[in-house]
C-alpha cells in the first residue's frame, strides 16, 4: 500500500527536458507601442512632454531586458493510470522543474507557470483545462474505448517582470481505455464438460458439493458420506452421492467487421462491452476464457486462460485488433489452442457480413456449440419513397432469414440492446445446461 | 454532455473593472475639452471602441473554446468567431494610439499630457494584471523603475512648460534632443540599478 500523495508521485515521475522559446508578452508589446508612439509624436510635433510620456514604458522595457530566462525546463507528467474504463474519472498530474537555476529565481519562475491542456479525441476534461502553478492536476474522463492520446500540454513561463513568455509544448502519453463492461451474473454452461476441475456441477458423480442422489454403500466409501436416515429406513447402509465439478472452455468471438450505429452504442461498442462482461463472468467461475476477433476473413486470437489477468489480456487483444484490417491468422486456419474442441463459443456480432455468417455455419457443422448474441441496434434510414420502403423491408427480411437459418442449424440467436443486463436475453440458456450437439 | 461555463472570480472581476475604468478615464482625459478639427472624431471613436473591446476581451477571457468545432450550430459558430476575433486583435494598442493622437490634436498642455501618461501606464498595468490573473504584488519589484519613470514624466512636462530659447524650430529640436538623451541615459543606467538591487 502506498502512502505517496499526488505531488510526491508526480515529482518521482520521469521528466521530459524541453527547450523554451522566449518571446515578448502582450504587456511588453503594449509598452513598446506606447513608448515608440510617444517618441514618434514628440519628434513629429516637437513636443518634449510626449518624450516624457514615453519614458516610463521604455524604462520598464529596458530594465526588464536583464531578467533571467532559463533556456530549458523539465516537465514531469504522470497520469493516475495508463489504463481505464469508459466514463472512469482519471487524473493527470504535471509539474515543472527548472534545472541549474538559483532557488529563488527557480521558485518564482515555476510559480508563474501557466498550463493549457488540449485534450485528445474522446477525452473529456472534467473541470478547467487551464491552470497555473508549479504543480497542477487535471481531471478527465475517457468517453469511448480505444487507444487514446491524452493530447498535448502547453506550458508558459513568465519572467520576473512578465515582459517575456517562454513557451513549450509537451506531448502527453497514451491511454488504453477499456470498454465499460455490461452486467452479466449468470453463465451458459455446456451439458458435456471436459474432465477438468472447476465450479460447474457435471452430470457424473464426483467430489463436488451439490447433492445428486443416494446409493447403496460399497466397501471403500467414506463413512462420513453415509446417509443415516436413508440407511435406517432401508435396513442397509446408504451413502450420499454428489455431482462432480468441472470447468469449461469458453471462446468469445467478436465480429469487428462492421461498425454500424451511433458512436457509443454502435455494434462494435456493444460487441466489446458484451465480450468484456462475458470474460468477467466466465473467469469468475474458474472457466478458461479466450477471444477471437474476426475482421474481414482474418482473425487475431488469444488462447483460453484462467484468472482476472486474462480479462485484461482479452480486452487488450480486442483493442489491439482495432486497426481496420486483419493482421492475425486466417480464420479458417486457427490452431486448436485458439479454438479448443468442445469449447462453448459465444459470438457477438451484428450478423451483417455474409462471410462471417458462413463461417458460423461452418463452425457449427464442425461440431462447436455456439450462442450468437446479436448486437445490431441500427436500421437503414426510414424514407417516404416506396422504393426505399421496399428496400428496407427486403433488408429486414434478409436479416430475419439469416437468423432463422442459424436457428435451424441449432445455433441460438438472442438480441441484446446494450442497455439491459446480458442476463435477460441469455435467461433461456442459463437456467439449465446447454446441449452440445454433434 | 453539458459543462458549466466558468465564471470570473470576484477579484478578477474587480481587476477587469479597474482596467475598464482606467481606460475610460484616459479617453475622457484626452478628449476633454472637445476639439472639432482634423480626425478628432475618428480618434475618439477608435479610442472608445478599443477600450470597450479590450475590456470585453478581459471579461470573456475565461470562456473556453471547444477543441472540436465541426458540425456546430450556426449561432455557436458565430459566437466562436466573435470570441476568436476579440482575442486576436490588440485592442489596447489601438486604444493607446487613438488616445495619444487625441492628445496631440489639442494645443500644447504639458501637465495634462504628464497626467495622461501616468494614467496610461496604470491602464496598461491593470490590463496586464487582469489578463494574467496575477496579484498586484508582482509589480513590487518594478516600483523603483516606475518611480524613475514618473520622475522622467515630470521632467518631460517641465521641459514642455519651459519657454523656448528662440522662436525657430531649432530651439524645439534642442529640447527634444535633451529629452531623448535623458531617456536614453536613464535606460542605460536603470538595468544595472535593477540588477544590483535584485529587483
Amino acid at each position: 500500500m502506498s502512502f505517496m500523495g499526488p505531488n510526491e508521485r508526480v515529482l518521482r515521475a520521469t521528466g521530459t527536458d524541453l527547450a523554451l522559446s522566449w518571446r515578448s508578452s502582450r504587456h511588453a508589446r503594449r509598452l513598446l507601442t506606447m513608448g515608440l508612439f510617444g517618441v514618434f509624436i514628440a519628434t513629429l510635433a516637437r513636443r518634449p512632454e510626449f518624450a516624457g510620456l514615453a519614458a516610463p514604458a521604455l524604462l520598464l522595457l529596458a530594465a526588464g531586458r536583464v531578467q533571467r530566462r532559463p533556456p530549458r525546463i523539465t516537465v514531469r507528467v504522470r497520469p493516475s493510470s495508463r489504463r481505464g474504463f469508459e466514463g472512469e474519472l482519471m487524473a493527470l498530474d504535471v509539474a515543472v522543474d527548472i534545472p541549474g537555476e538559483g532557488q529563488d529565481d527557480c521558485a518564482l519562475l515555476q510559480n508563474s507557470a501557466r498550463w493549457t491542456w488540449h485534450p485528445g479525441r474522446e477525452i473529456a476534461p472534467v473541470g478547467a483545462a487551464a491552470a497555473g502553478g508549479p504543480q497542477v492536476r487535471f481531471t478527465f474522463t475517457p468517453e469511448r474505448w480505444g487507444r487514446r492520446q491524452l493530447g498535448t500540454l502547453d506550458v508558459v513561463l513568465r519572467d520576473r517582470w512578465r515582459l517575456a513568455e517562454g513557451h513549450a509544448t509537451v506531448a502527453l502519453p497514451r491511454l488504453d481505455c477499456y470498454p465499460a463492461p455490461a452486467q452479466q451474473r449468470t453463465r451458459v454452461v455446456l451439458r458435456r464438460l471436459p474432465n477438468r476441475l472447476g465450479e460447474h456441477p457435471a452430470r457424473v458423480s464426483g467430489e463436488g458439493i451439490e447433492f445428486s442422489g443416494v446409493r447403496e454403500y460399497v466397501p471403500g466409501d467414506r463413512q462420513r458420506s453415509i446417509n443415516w436416515p436413508a440407511s435406517t429406513r432401508r435396513g442397509r447402509l446408504q451413502v450420499n452421492t454428489f455431482a462432480a465439478e468441472r470447468s469449461q472452455d469458453v471462446v468469445l468471438l467478436a465480429d469487428a467487421t462492421s461498425d454500424v450505429g451511433e458512436p457509443g452504442t454502435s455494434a462494435l461498442d456493444l460487441a466489446l462491452r458484451g465480450a468484456a462482461a462475458a470474460a468477467r463472468a466466465y473467469t469468475g467461475a474458474r472457466d478458461r476464457v479466450g477471444v477471437i476477433t474476426y475482421q474481414w476473413g482474418g482473425a487475431s486470437w488469444l488462447a483460453p486462460g484462467l484468472g482476472k489477468r486474462q480479462v485484461y489480456r482479452i480486452i487488450d487483444s480486442m483493442l489491439a485488433s482495432d486497426s481496420g484490417w486483419a493482421r492475425g491468422a486466417s480464420f479458417r486456419r486457427l490452431p486448436r489452442a485458439a479454438l479448443p474442441p468442445g469449447a462453448l463459443v459465444v459470438v457477438f456480432s451484428p450478423l451483417l457480413d455474409q462471410r462471417f455468417v458462413e463461417t458460423l455455419r461452418d463452425m457449427r457443422e464442425r461440431g462447436f456449440t455456439m450462442l450468437v448474441i446479436d448486437v445490431l441496434t441500427a436500421e437503414p434510414p426510414a424514407r417516404r419513397r416506396s422504393v426505399d420502403r421496399m428496400a428496407r423491408r427486403i433488408w429486414r427480411m434478409e436479416q430475419e432469414a439469416i437468423r432463422f437459418s442459424l436457428r435451424e442449424l441449432g445455433v441460438p440467436v438472442v438480441h441484446w440492446d446494450g442497455v439491459q443486463s446480458l442476463d435477460l436475453p441469455l435467461a433461456g440458456y442459463t437456467r439449465r445446461p446447454m446441449a452440445a450437439w454433434r | 454532455m453539458t459543462r458549466a461555463v466558468p465564471r470570473l472570480p470576484g477579484d478578477a472581476v474587480a481587476r477587469c473593472a479597474a482596467a475598464g475604468l482606467l481606460g475610460a478615464g484616459c479617453v475622457t482625459w484626452a478628449a476633454v475639452p472637445q476639439v472639432h478639427r482634423g480626425t478628432a472624431g475618428l480618434a475618439l471613436f477608435l479610442a472608445i471602441f478599443g477600450v470597450a473591446a479590450g475590456t470585453l476581451r478581459l471579461a470573456l477571457s475565461a470562456v473556453p473554446a471547444p477543441e472540436d468545432s465541426y458540425l456546430l450550430p450556426a449561432a455557436l459558430r458565430v459566437w466562436l468567431r466573435f470570441l476568436e476575433a476579440l482575442r486576436l486583435v490588440p485592442w489596447e494598442e489601438g486604444a493607446l494610439l487613438a488616445v495619444l493622437w487625441l492628445e496631440v490634436l489639442h494645443p500644447s498642455r504639458p501637465w495634462h499630457t504628464a497626467v495622461l501618461g501616468a494614467a496610461l501606464i496604470a491602464y496598461l498595468l491593470a490590463t496586464h494584471l487582469a489578463e494574467s490573473g496575477a496579484s498586484p504584488g508582482v509589480l513590487r519589484p518594478q516600483a523603483r523603475v516606475l518611480a524613475a519613470g514618473a520622475a522622467l514624466l515630470a521632467l518631460g512636462a517641465a521641459a514642455g512648460m519651459l519657454p523656448a530659447a528662440g522662436p525657430g524650430a531649432g530651439s524645439a529640436l534642442q529640447r527634444l534632443a535633451a529629452a531623448a538623451a535623458r531617456n536614453a541615459a536613464a535606460g542605460r543606467v536603470l538595468p544595472h540599478v535593477a540588477r544590483d538591487n535584485g529587483s
